[in-house]
């Protein structure tokens, strides 16, 4: 009847421990199914420390894996263990946990640091920690200067970095990361890869979601490849990789004046095709997709091009699941 | 030397998680324009009501004289009143107090009207006797005795009332001929309604209209509407259960809510504290009312106010389940007024909350049923019997006014409802925090 005053979770009286033995995230032969969709089947995983991609096309099951993780869904079979304990039933592990969910809506009406340090207080902070503390993890990810500044008005890689600022606080030991890279600028998609793999360096468990290859090639290689529901690879992207670099890629470019950008890029050898869907945009073919993504940013500077986006459309993983099952993909 | 940290007390764990929840949806909602605007359409809807009842008391009452008194049937300058003090015949112009020695002066006629009010203390309980005969006309008239003591209880000019304990109502008073049979119209209405503006905003106002539509419309999307926008993803991915998170909420829309509340009864409260009847410039005495309607909408607020956001998290649509409540919460509101006892009220949130009001009003205004049955019969003249001859405020009076139900005390009554509500309350949280807890969110 009386509400929870020590507020560590249901039912407890004591101060939560974590099982130290237990892997930070556990997954045993855990299903997610709505009527006769299978969103997850029978995954099985078990991660502590380092970062992890988790990658899979849009419907994957990448946010139903992280919503499991998260307690907001019951898993249809299976267990689902972080530090040991089950998140659904017991919200107290998440005093160890940050969360980037995918959705864009917040709530514009704080400002970064009026946001981050009243969730904070749901760490159990008194009002004063949670000041310093989003003092401490704005300056992370390198927003001190615009903090006290309302959400509504920050553009969409900072709103991400507020999300990431607020899942730092209390120095989690497990970070998740739902599409952190989704609809930022070339800056902010840097900053952003910076602080996870940074995180990743501190010996922190981190866990990020990406349909996109590339984005999460240059945080880390060690990933999870999920597909229809299934665990389709895991391990080492390395190996992966090198066995796809003959096969060809699309980079799409948005800038101001592709038809210059295309004059320093042509003269690169990794590059065989350049197309101009529209005015603001440019396609660039190629079979060494590294090579292009360590020249481009260094060209782009060098030359003064105004580059408000670049993207690899999804057929980068469609092509690696390809390979991977074999064509059955398709 | 190092200080010993400091021990959360009860406080300081609250203002920790619970604290931060609430605080944060007050803030949330501040920055809304709904919440504004549903507070100011409750403003407007109770002041439109209180305009009408400062309006009524400035009216006039046009003073009846009931008895004919005040009337110079004989045209000798003096009423028939003043002569039948003095001994003389209202129907002889040739005999009148001008006549004496020294001449009397002729009263101005307004002075016989009104001029034989009740004269009843309104503690009085069954059959007792009460009544004075201020005009003489029964007193000094030639009658014989057994005409003067029409009601045979052998005393002459009295009033009888009776008061049926099993039925727990008053019988109409028994009255000798022509006693309190001419009472002050306007002094009777003023306060009349003035008691009947109390209970009809306290009950349909107060407990009704803001204890139900508050909620309805600042409750029911508590935790829905941070569902649906998917910012309730921050919320669940801190160390809180979802419990608290339900109470945090609640306890931060009451804090939007409860003030509200407080400050228009206040408003009101002194508004009609001033505008009132009475000797006195400010009727103290009703802000034992004001403190019992704002207490009971409070309670209305809080029930309500988890019955709506438990519906809400239950379903997308959760205003379409709380219209039917609100709908049997209306049919037990009015059945209250005529059927206070009914059980059925038991099943009900507004039925325990009027309750408290009722309690309040015969705490502050000590039987009011017998005031009630005292205008009702509004000096036992004119054609039609007891219902046609009540006076002006009465009859409202009557509708609103209605006697606990509870067959207890009113201290007693308020006690039993408050933890009742309060009970109501908990058993809703339990319920609400329990389909939250079972709500998969994607």
């Amino acid at each position: 009847m009386m509400p929870d005053l020590q507020q560590v979770g249901e039912g407890q009286t004591q101060q939560w421990a974590p099982n130290v033995t237990a892997p930070v995230v556990l997954l045993e032969n855990v299903s997610k199914t709505y009527g006769k969709i299978h969103a997850l089947s029978e995954i099985t995983l078990a991660l502590s420390g380092g970062v992890t991609g988790i990658l899979g096309t849009n419907g994957a099951g990448k946010s139903t894996l992280f919503n499991l993780l998260m307690g907001k869904l019951k898993p249809s079979s299976g267990k689902v263990k972080l530090f040991g304990t089950d998140p659904w039933k017991n919200p107290a592990p998440y005093a160890r946990v940050g969360f980037v969910p995918e959705h864009e809506k917040m709530h514009d009406w704080m400002t970064a640091h009026g946001f981050v340090s009243l969730f904070a207080r749901l760490n159990g902070l008194t009002r004063e920690e949670a000041k310093s503390e989003a003092d401490r993890v704005l300056n992370f990810v390198g927003l001190t200067d615009v903090a006290h500044k309302q959400l509504g008005r920050y553009s969409k890689g900072m709103r991400q970095r507020v999300k990431i600022a607020h899942a730092l606080v209390n120095d989690p030991e497990l970070i998740v990361l739902d599409e952190p890279l989704q609809g930022c600028d070339p800056l902010a998609r840097t900053t952003i890869m910076n602080v996870i793999r940074e995180l990743g360096k501190m010996g922190r468990t981190v866990l990020v979601s990406s349909h996109i290859l590339h984005e999460i090639e240059r945080i880390t290689e060690q990933i999870v490849i999920l597909h229809n529901g299934r665990l389709l690879a895991l391990g080492n992207l390395h190996a992966i990789r090198e066995k796809m670099d003959n096969i060809p890629h699309t980079i799409s470019i948005g800038c101001e004046n592709p038809k210059e950008l295309a004059k320093d890029i042509i003269n690169n050898d990794a590059v065989y095709g350049i197309s101009f869907p529209s005015g603001d945009n440019l396609q660039i073919q190629t079979h060494n997709l590294n090579e292009v993504h360590r020249e481009l940013p260094a060209l782009i500077v060098d030359n003064g091009h105004k580059v408000s986006s670049i993207d690899n459309p999804d057929d980068d993983l469609e092509s690696i699941l390809n390979y991977l099952t074999g064509g059955l993909t398709r | 030397m190092m200080s010993p940290p400091k021990k959360d007390n009860v406080f300081r764990a609250l203002d920790r998680k619970l604290g931060a929840v609430a605080e944060f949806t007050m803030r949330q909602y501040r920055t809304k324009l709904s919440t504004w605007v549903i507070l100011g359409v409750g403003f407007i809807a109770i002041f439109i009501v209180v305009l009408f009842y400062v309006d009524s008391m400035q009216q006039e009452i046009e003073a009846i004289d009931n008895d004919g008194d005040s009337m110079d049937w004989d045209g000798d300058g003096y009423p028939t009143g003043q002569e039948r003090i003095y001994g003389t015949d209202p129907d002889n112009p040739d005999s009148h107090p001008g006549t004496f020695s020294p001449p009397i002066a002729p009263d101005p006629p307004e002075k016989w009207i009104n001029e034989d009010d009740f004269d009843w203390d309104l503690s009085a309980r069954g059959d007792t006797t009460v009544g004075y005969d201020d005009d003489g006309d029964c007193r000094l008239s030639d009658s014989t005795q057994s005409q003067k003591d029409n009601n045979r209880n052998n005393v002459e000019c009295d009033i009888i009332l009776d008061y049926n304990e099993m039925m727990g109502v008053w019988a109409e008073p028994d009255s000798d001929r022509l006693v309190d049979e001419d009472p002050d119209e306007e002094k009777y209405a003023k306060e009349a309604i003035h008691r009947a503006f109390l209970l009809a905003i306290g009950k349909m106002g107060f407990v009704f209209l803001l204890g139900i539509f508050l909620p309805l419309f600042l409750a029911t999307g508590l935790i829905r509407e941070e569902m649906d926008n998917s910012t309730m993803h921050f919320m669940l991915a801190k160390p809180i259960a979802r419990r608290d998170i339900f109470l945090g909420r609640i306890v931060g829309y009451l804090g939007i809510v409860w003030p509200y509340i407080i400050a228009m009864g206040l408003v009101v409260g002194i508004i009609s504290g001033f505008a009132g009847p009475g000797d006195s410039f400010f009727r103290f005495a009703d802000l034992g009312m004001w403190m019992a309607i704002i207490f009971a909408t409070m309670l209305a607020t809080l029930v309500y106010g988890m019955l709506f956001c438990a519906l809400g998290t239950l379903w997308k649509r959760g205003i379409v389940l709380a219209l039917p409540f609100a709908a049997w919460e209306l049919g037990m509101a009015i059945l209250s007024f005529g059927a206070p006892s009914a059980s059925i009220l038991r099943f009900s949130v507004i039925g325990w909350s009027l309750n408290i009001i009722d309690a309040a009003s015969l705490v502050v205004w000590p039987n009011m049923a017998l005031f009630i049955n005292m205008g009702m019969w509004g000096g036992g003249h004119g054609a039609g019997g007891y219902w046609d001859n009540s006076l002006e405020g009465a009859g409202a009076l009557s509708a609103f006014a209605s006697d606990t139900g509870l067959g207890i005390s009113p201290i007693a009554t308020i006690v039993v409802s408050t933890f009742v509500l309060l009970f109501q309350a908990a058993v809703l949280w339990l319920v609400g925090s329990a389909i939250f807890k079972g709500k998969e969110i994607e």
